[in-house]
């Protein structure tokens, strides 16, 4: 080997040894996200990568006041920052990843921004913290593994289905293509795509959020990152402890270079070039442009210096207070008394709003569409907990998918046989729409659809004089209280337009 | 039309001028279906026992056929033994598998999948082992490719092939499980349908040279029993515009799906609670399976298992009166095996 060549070879292959694992985790993150779908990959694989998360896992025991054994591989995530500071968001994250990709304004062109704007992130998580402690997970929505998967399962990854099932149909209209497309389609379904694909609610607000959030790279590269992520924050205070941290040695000829390449703007050229540990991803890009080779990254034990935008007392203090303040909003929301909401199986008794950590892997593993992110129907505070609208959706008799990828057991991980009898609403009938009812027409779509051994819907017989004259003899439907089990098949499947003439309505509680 | 009525058309008057010139040179003059797909006729052709059904024949040639009816009964039914024993039985009586299924054809098996509750003990889905046996027949006929479908209202197609034991036993008997993909259903005239005149089918469904329809006998209660004909209705689209004069538009699907042979699955009948069943009480054990060419008959035939009358189920009535096949039993030739 020609050790005159090493440091050459060496210096670009750390940087592209960075990007390979930037792009291997992206894709595992994306993978095991489309395998969460029940069916795909094992529920404790599945929900993995919201497991490693500390802010989720932390606000979750606040909230919850449970410790769950599941959610230590968070302390994984911690002793990283503990040894390498924020090298999760440089090599790991899946939406750091995504803003890598996406451009930036080139370094001349690039605005400075106040270095305080940097405690916005250290002030939202602290709030977070906070307000878990009060009983309210609201903003866990802005964790960054939440905001990717609730975008991917419930947006893009549905469109992208859309897509594929647009250009089958297309191809398919040409019979020399039949067999291949015949091919691909046995390919993707199930194992990508769903043989029927579920339909969401507003999928191009979260498309909008996330763009909202990489279009910022436009102010600057990692705006959300440098700025904005509350876990960013909390790793990063922890980073300023770490143990492995960017340092510029003698051989540094002040010329800039790696002050003008830093994504996250940390290098400073007032302070010799020195960088903070909690805002450096460890993404070596530095060292890579350093002329001179004077970056290095040992290991130092003692604390870095305070920044100007750590959080500090007051920080917390008014994080404490904007918490509380905003609690007390919530409580004082007439939502906060009866929620309508229809929640999946066993979340209802588990209190999931004190739970439901918002990262759409149930919504992701529905096979059918039921379970939706709440939108504004169950107040701002239950924004993006899971609710289910049965007119999309059912919850499939065969299926528990949902508490078993729970990361946070908000749905409880009930067993087949237990969800079965986990009662999620009861249904109504409408007799002014219903077909039988109020047509004296046949149908007893509701009764053939319910799922329950018993049949929770029962049919009488009536003979009726139709508006023609003509007597008729029919079978209408009624809902049999005690054995309602509230899935929804019903009022999924009625025939009637628009809203269904059966509907399933929240138990009190 | 579909290729299968043009060959089954082209084998009858080959049967019947077979029989004509002689019974030595009958075997030899049964044609190999063609190898390359027969054009659309342009009026369908009744398949099973033409001679005797209500309606005139629309065609002279199929006045030949009264000789070939001979040689098979209308109907046979199996009574006691393992699933896979039944099933071969019963179709040995009507003459073995090659009757219906030529060597390099391309075969679609039509279970009752219809949900992914239960396992094949609650009797809501078709008997693996009986649709096993199926598949394993028709490659010992020479069949080409032998494919199993259904399109479950309850859950998903995946969870219900794997929940049912059929795509276990599918895959063990070489056959393929295949998911009806939503490209496929395409918008087809049913020329013969008397309510029922346009409808999206499952294409493959139409294009397949044979369809083996596997019901399995349960309760229903609009329907009262789902048996043959209501089982078509899994092959397409949009199940809700069936149920508005369902009997009538369950025969007029019949008329053009044209199953070339119907076997009931009354290993285990469900007889409430249908079709999704789920309670043990509700399921009898009754070993028997019922195969027939004619679909009318093996739902007629079918429903006298729950102590109901051919006339009392309306797709029967109406697939009769449209002359799809037969109700009248008791003039049936019915081979108990």
């Amino acid at each position: 080997m020609n050790l005159a060549l090493l440091p050459r070879i060496r210096r670009p292959s750390a940087l592209r040894l960075r990007r390979a694992v930037q792009w291997g985790a992206l894709a595992a993150f994306l993978a095991l996200l489309v395998a969460a779908r029940r069916g795909g990959a094992p529920p404790s694989l599945a929900n993995l990568p919201m497991r490693l998360d500390p802010l989720t896992a932390l606000s979750h025991a606040l909230a919850a006041r449970v410790l769950l054994p599941g959610s230590a591989l968070a302390l994984l995530t911690l002793a990283l920052a503990l040894l390498f500071g924020r090298a999760w968001c440089g090599w790991l994250c899946p939406l750091g990843t995504l803003l890598d990709i996406v451009p930036s304004p080139r370094p001349a062109a690039q605005r400075a921004f106040p270095e305080t704007w940097r405690r916005a992130k250290h002030f939202l998580w602290l709030t977070i913290l906070a307000a878990a402690l009060l009983g309210n997970l609201t903003l866990v929505v802005l964790d960054p593994l939440t905001l990717v998967i609730r975008t991917f399962g419930a947006a893009l990854w549905p469109a992208l289905e859309r897509l594929v099932t647009a250009a089958e149909r297309a191809a398919y209209a040409l019979p020399l293509l039949h067999p291949a497309v015949e091919a691909l389609d046995r390919l993707l379904r199930p194992a990508v795509f769903p043989v029927e694909a579920p339909l969401y609610r507003a999928p191009i607000l979260y498309a909008s959020v996330l763009a909202a959030i990489l279009a910022l790279n436009g102010l600057a590269p990692r705006f959300w990152c440098r700025y904005l992520c509350p876990l960013g924050g909390l790793l990063g205070l922890v980073s300023k402890v770490g143990l492995v941290r960017r340092e510029v040695t003698a051989a540094c000829t002040r010329c800039g270079a790696c002050a003008r390449v830093c994504p996250t703007g940390t290098v400073r050229p007032d302070r010799d070039y020195a960088s903070d540990p909690a805002e450096c991803t460890l993404c070596l890009e530095c060292r890579e442009a350093c002329p001179h080779d004077a970056i290095r990254f040992p290991a130092r034990p003692s604390p870095a210096p305070v920044a100007a935008y750590d959080p500090n007392r007051r920080t917390a203090l008014a994080a404490l207070g904007v918490a509380a303040l905003g609690v007390a909003l919530f409580r004082s929301d007439r939502f906060s008394r009866r929620s309508p909401l229809i929640r999946p199986p066993g979340a209802r008794e588990n209190h999931l709003e004190a739970r439901c950590v918002r990262c759409g892997l149930c919504v992701r593993a529905c096979p059918t569409g039921a379970i939706q992110p709440a939108l504004l129907e169950g107040g701002l505070e239950s924004l993006w907990t899971p609710v289910l609208v049965p007119r999309l959706g059912y919850c499939d008799y065969s299926c528990n998918a949902c508490g078993q990828v729970c990361p946070v057991e908000a749905i409880p991980p009930l067993g087949l046989e237990e969800k079965r009898r986990a009662v999620l609403g009861r249904a109504y009938i409408d007799r002014n729409r219903c077909i039988p009812w109020a047509d004296d027409r046949p149908c007893i779509v509701c009764e053939e659809m319910c799922p329950v051994p018993e049949k929770a819907i029962v049919l009488e017989e009536a003979t009726v004089t139709d508006a023609a004259g003509q007597e008729v003899t029919l079978q209408r439907p009624r809902v049999v209280e005690e054995r309602c089990i509230g899935c929804g098949i019903c009022e999924y499947k009625c025939p009637v337009n628009g809203e269904a003439a059966i509907r399933v309505f929240a138990v009190e509680g | 039309m579909s290729p299968i009525d043009r060959r089954e058309f082209l084998r009858y008057c080959a049967l019947g001028l077979g029989m004509l010139v002689g019974g030595p040179v009958l075997t030899a003059c049964r044609p190999r279906p063609s190898p390359t797909p027969a054009p659309p006729s342009p009026t369908p052709l009744p398949t099973s026992p033409p001679p005797v059904s209500p309606t005139p024949s629309p065609s002279p040639a199929l006045s030949a056929t009264p000789t070939v009816a001979l040689e098979y009964p209308h109907l046979a039914v199996a009574r006691g033994g393992e699933p896979e024993d039944l099933v071969r039985r019963a179709v040995e009586a009507l003459g073995g598998m090659g009757r219906f299924v030529h060597p390099g054809d391309d075969v679609i098996i039509k279970p009752n999948i219809c949900v992914a509750y239960h396992t094949y003990e609650y009797a809501a889905t078709t008997n693996p082992w009986v649709v096993g046996a199926l598949v394993r027949m028709c490659y010992e006929a020479g069949a080409r490719r032998v494919r199993v479908m259904d399109h479950p209202f309850g859950g998903t197609p995946e969870e219900a092939y794997a929940r049912s034991g059929i795509a276990d036993q599918v895959r063990a008997a070489g056959g393929e499980m295949e998911a009806m993909a939503r490209f496929k259903f395409k918008e087809t005239e049913i020329p013969e349908g008397l309510d029922l005149r346009r409808c999206a089918i499952y294409e493959d469904v139409l294009k397949a040279d044979v369809v083996i329809n596997v019901p399995i006998a349960k309760h229903h209660s609009l329907a009262r029993l789902t048996l043959g004909m209501k089982n078509l209705m899994g092959t397409i689209w949009d199940r809700p515009a069936m149920h508005r004069n369902l009997g009538q538009r369950l025969a007029d699907l019949a008329s053009r799906i044209r199953p070339a042979l119907t076997v009931v699955d009354a290993v285990r009948i469900l007889t409430a609670h249908g079709p999704t069943g789920g309670n043990l009480e509700d399921v009898r054990k009754l070993d028997t399976i019922i195969a027939s060419p004619d679909i009318v008959a093996a739902d007629a035939f079918a429903a006298t298992l729950f102590g109901l009358r051919p006339k009392d189920l309306d797709y029967v009535r109406a697939g009769a009166a449209m002359g799809l096949g037969r109700a009248d039993l008791e003039n049936l030739r019915i081979a108990e095996v």
